[in-house]
């Protein structure tokens, strides 16, 4: 696979520290327009961060996401991450309030995608047919 | 004839088997060691399990002789165990699974211990001791579930000993445990500890921090060895774990005994029941370290028994679960 782009959600998140009690206020519209500056003058990221991942082909970016998707499910409150796949690449969208939580984040989930990738490479192509939504195989 | 493909990972050992018709065809292993006096941490465990479960994937493909093609169903552990391993290895089974358009089964980490120990023995229908590092309970089948009769209300008792090694800082090659048991071999003096047994279950909290106290008191002074520690914490641990499976047995009235897990490679434990198991009529079962600890072939085996009873994990339900009880588990295979 070629290089993956990634793309921020503009700003700078500063270090972890508390919270002020600005940085609690404000509803929906504020979590997409960037950082915000608490009452310490930290900057905490709330925009979505992107990662998009391509692979030879559309099936192998299904399989990918099949591959992680379970591990993406369960809500984890302070990340979230939806993947989706577009054409032959897979993107990862991630939203964070705390930075160190989105760096843990990331940097688990890329080394699970990275196993995948490696494994796709390793085992095989997959083979030519449609993915089915979970239909048994009768034995 | 299935031959299933069996993934494991939940602790510090990772492996690949491949069990088809009752025969282990593969079942090639790695184990995560760290130095003495640490143990294992869950994103380490995972970034070796990920490191090397492929190699070992296409090793036990080699040692099988089989292609992908000939792979009727891919086995992984749900759980229990450590969060970070089991993903990583869960990770795997979902790939091959798509990548060779087979089904995928998620197992009881606990079941593949008990189902690859009815196989390797022959055991009708034991009372089963299954203790390790992570788990400590007595099994019994009744009614399509397997019931826990007893159990740790705290640690596990592999957990116990593992702890106990990092005081003394004993190597963890091959394991703690299996050190110890040497060391054990080598104590004279019986130095008396807490003998914890509530009812049908054991509790090994307080033993270990009682002992990890005496250990450098009684050190410092010369009063006992390191093998006289050993050898005491062996002894009664070991003894209550006799007690708690002797009360199963006389209430289930079973004159088999089954031991799996880690731990039940220990030679003294298995000695132990047999002195007990002889006092009942009872017969005693146990395996080798092959199929003792933790490993993928027994894996393998309990999803053949369930494949064939035509259990599935859809891709949608193919996480993973740290707390996964052995009796959630609806056994079809078995009548």
């Amino acid at each position: 696979s070629g290089q993956a782009g990634v793309s921020g959600g503009g700003g700078h998140a500063g270090p972890r520290g508390r919270r002020g009690r600005r940085g609690r206020r404000g509803g929906g519209a504020e979590q997409a327009s960037g950082p915000r500056r608490l009452s310490s003058g930290r900057c905490l990221n709330r925009a979505p961060s992107k990662l998009t991942v391509p692979f030879r082909t559309p099936l192998e970016a299904e399989m990918a996401r099949r591959s992680l998707a379970p591990y993406v499910q369960r809500p984890r409150g302070l990340v979230q991450k939806e993947l989706t796949v577009n054409g032959s690449a897979l993107a990862i969208r991630w939203t964070a309030e705390d930075p160190v939580f989105f760096r843990i984040s990331v940097n688990a989930f890329l080394d699970q995608l990275s196993l995948v990738m490696r494994n796709i490479r390793g085992f095989g192509s997959p083979p030519m047919r449609s993915l089915g939504r979970g239909k048994r195989t009768d034995t | 004839m299935p031959a299933v493909l069996g993934l494991e990972g939940s602790a510090n050992k990772v492996g690949v088997g491949v069990v088809r018709d009752g025969a282990v065809l593969a079942n090639p292993r790695r184990t995560y060691v760290t130095p003495p006096g640490t143990g294992f941490l869950p994103g380490d465990t995972a970034r070796h399990h990920r490191a090397v479960i492929l190699d070992l994937l296409q090793e036990a493909l080699t040692e099988a002789g089989l292609t992908s093609q000939e792979i009727d169903c891919v086995a992984y552990t749900k759980g229990p165990g450590m969060g970070a391993p089991l993903v990583s290895v869960a990770v795997v089974a979902r790939t091959v699974a798509q990548l060779w358009n087979k089904p995928l089964l998620g197992v009881n980490h606990c079941i593949g211990h008990i189902e690859m120990g009815r196989l390797i023995t022959g055991a009708t229908s034991p009372t089963v001791l299954y203790v390790s590092g992570g788990n400590t309970q007595v099994i019994a089948y009744s009614e399509r579930r397997y019931r826990i009769f007893g159990e740790t209300i705290d640690i596990a008792v592999g957990n116990c000993l593992d702890r106990f090694a990092r005081v003394l800082k004993i190597s963890n090659d091959p394991s703690p445990g299996y050190n110890i048991e040497q060391m054990a071999k080598r104590g004279k003096k019986l130095v008396e500890l807490p003998y914890t047994v509530k009812g049908m279950d054991v509790s090994f909290s307080g033993i270990l921090s009682f002992i990890e106290d005496a250990a450098q008191r009684m050190l410092a002074t010369g009063e006992c060895t390191p093998e006289d520690l050993c050898f005491s914490l062996q002894e009664t641990v070991f003894a209550m774990l006799v007690e708690i499976t002797e009360r199963a047995m006389a209430h289930c009235g079973s004159q088999e005994a089954l031991i799996v897990g880690g731990v039940g490679c220990n030679l003294r434990l298995q000695e132990m029941m047999e002195t007990m198991c002889q006092e009942r009529g009872a017969r005693l079962f146990a395996t080798d370290e092959r199929f003792c600890i933790d490993n993928g072939a027994m894996i393998a085996q309990a999803g053949w028994e369930m494949f064939r009873a035509g259990h599935r994990t859809p891709l949608s339900d193919s996480g993973i679960t740290q707390r996964y009880r052995t009796d959630e588990v609806e056994v079809t295979w078995r009548d």
